[in-house]
């Protein structure tokens, strides 16, 4: 799968020395690449480390993103291989880890990141089943963007119904889940 | 301000044009309301991946055990065992969805928990593992009984070759009316490689199977549908 068109202007922007489009990039994606770091690295502080590592990687190498891949698989790799480079020059090698991160697959281990750490399971699974009780035209629309990674176009056709209702429900559905969590405590502060 | 959230949201997911872009990344910029509901979004994202990755997960673990403890269904019939071992049994890890017995997701637990229950479990659901294999190796609509126009989703339409098969130009979806239920009493669904099965217990004590690319996010709304209907 190829860059999105929103990534790829986000890009032509962070190459335009963005600084602020460079932070949105780093809000978008830190929370799933962190997720995956502590499932290859099994330590929070080594993954956040590394995900520092990755980040000013991809500041100093984004002239080089040719849009091959989608912007999370290429800053993925890039975090893939400062771990496994890391793990390389590692006295403590371990093995398992390194056969782990040989696969270089693209999973979304169970570990998770450093923000839903800071929601309890139990939060946890109020969200999920928050999210499954909402009303089915806004659910229907932010899990086929969420999940399935569908565009608005593609929602609008499915649903057959103009994009900017795809917009608003999937904007509708983000507002209630926010508001959902700070109801509940839900990572607040 | 709703404006500004909505143009966030549709930011982060890259469905902007690059002027609203750039607007909003210069809000964003003096703004740290808007760069932390940015941020939350991204927690958001990565809690419901991760969810929909740890079904999966789940689910692959339940394979390789079915494999271990039933090897007499590989031996009986290698084509049908190919396409059952293929199956993704979702039992239903999302029980929320379609109203879903909470008494499957229990068994589906002790289950795991067992060998023992596992192989209760199985033995339990064989007519319907048998009934999915036939539908799914068939296609056709020999034994099927006629579907209700109002049960198609909107833009679908059916295929001349097959009176029972409808398609909206990508997704395709077939259908299988019969008078037996197999015990179920609430929807169920599973997968097998890209495609999906519902089995959709009908208030008339008939059994709806639909078989097809179609997604859960978007069967729901067909199902909800066709329970109004029926």
């Amino acid at each position: 799968m190829g860059i999105s068109k929103g990534d790829e202007m986000l890009i032509a922007e962070i190459k335009a020395d963005n600084e602020m489009a460079f932070e949105a990039m780093i809000l978008k994606y830190r929370p799933k690449l962190m997720s995956v770091l502590i499932g290859y690295t099994k330590s929070r502080d080594h993954a956040e480390e590394l995900c520092q590592k990755t980040f000013i990687k991809v500041w100093q190498k984004i002239d080089t993103f040719k849009g091959e891949s989608s912007l999370f698989t290429w800053i993925y790799r890039i975090g893939i291989n400062l771990a496994k480079n890391d793990f390389a020059s590692s006295s403590s090698k371990n093995s398992k880890i390194t056969e782990s991160l040989e696969q270089d697959q693209h999973d979304v281990p169970e570990y998770r990141s450093p923000e839903t750490e800071l929601i309890a399971v139990e939060s946890e699974q109020k969200i999920m089943k928050f999210i499954q009780n909402l009303d089915a035209d806004t659910k229907t629309a932010f899990t086929l963007r969420e999940t399935e990674g569908r565009t608005y176009d593609e929602i609008a056709e499915i649903l057959d119904c103009p994009i900017g209702t795809v917009r608003s429900r999937i904007f509708r559905a983000r507002q209630l889940i926010l508001e959902f969590m700070n109801q509940e405590n839900i990572l607040n502060g | 301000m709703d404006k500004d959230l909505e143009k966030l949201s549709a930011f982060y997911d890259g469905e902007l044009s690059r002027v609203e872009m750039q607007e909003i990344i210069k809000e964003m910029d003096s703004d740290e309301k808007l760069k932390n509901t940015f941020h939350r979004y991204g927690v958001i994202s990565e809690l419901i991946q991760r969810h929909s990755e740890k079904q999966t997960s789940k689910i692959t673990h339940f394979q390789n055990y079915y494999r271990k403890i039933n090897p007499v269904i590989t031996n009986i019939a290698t084509a049908a065992a190919t396409v059952l071992l293929t199956l993704i049994v979702l039992y239903q890890l999302d029980e929320d969805r379609f109203q879903v017995n909470k008494e499957t997701s229990l068994q589906l637990s002790s289950a795991i928990s067992s060998d023992q229950a596992k192989l209760q479990l199985l033995n339990a659901d064989q007519n319907i593992m048998e009934h999915m294999i036939q539908i799914m190796q068939s296609n056709q609509s020999n034994n099927s009984q006629k579907v209700s126009k109002n049960w198609i989703p909107v833009g679908f339409s059916v295929n001349p070759n097959n009176p029972n098969q409808y398609s909206n130009g990508r997704n395709n979806l077939f259908f299988h009316l019969e008078n037996k239920q197999l015990g179920i009493k609430q929807v169920k669904y599973f997968k097998a490689k890209n495609n999906w099965i519902y089995l959709i217990p009908l208030k008339d004590g008939r059994l709806l199977t639909a078989y097809g690319d179609i997604p859960p996010s978007i069967a729901d709304q067909m199902i909800q549908s066709i329970y109004q209907r029926n």
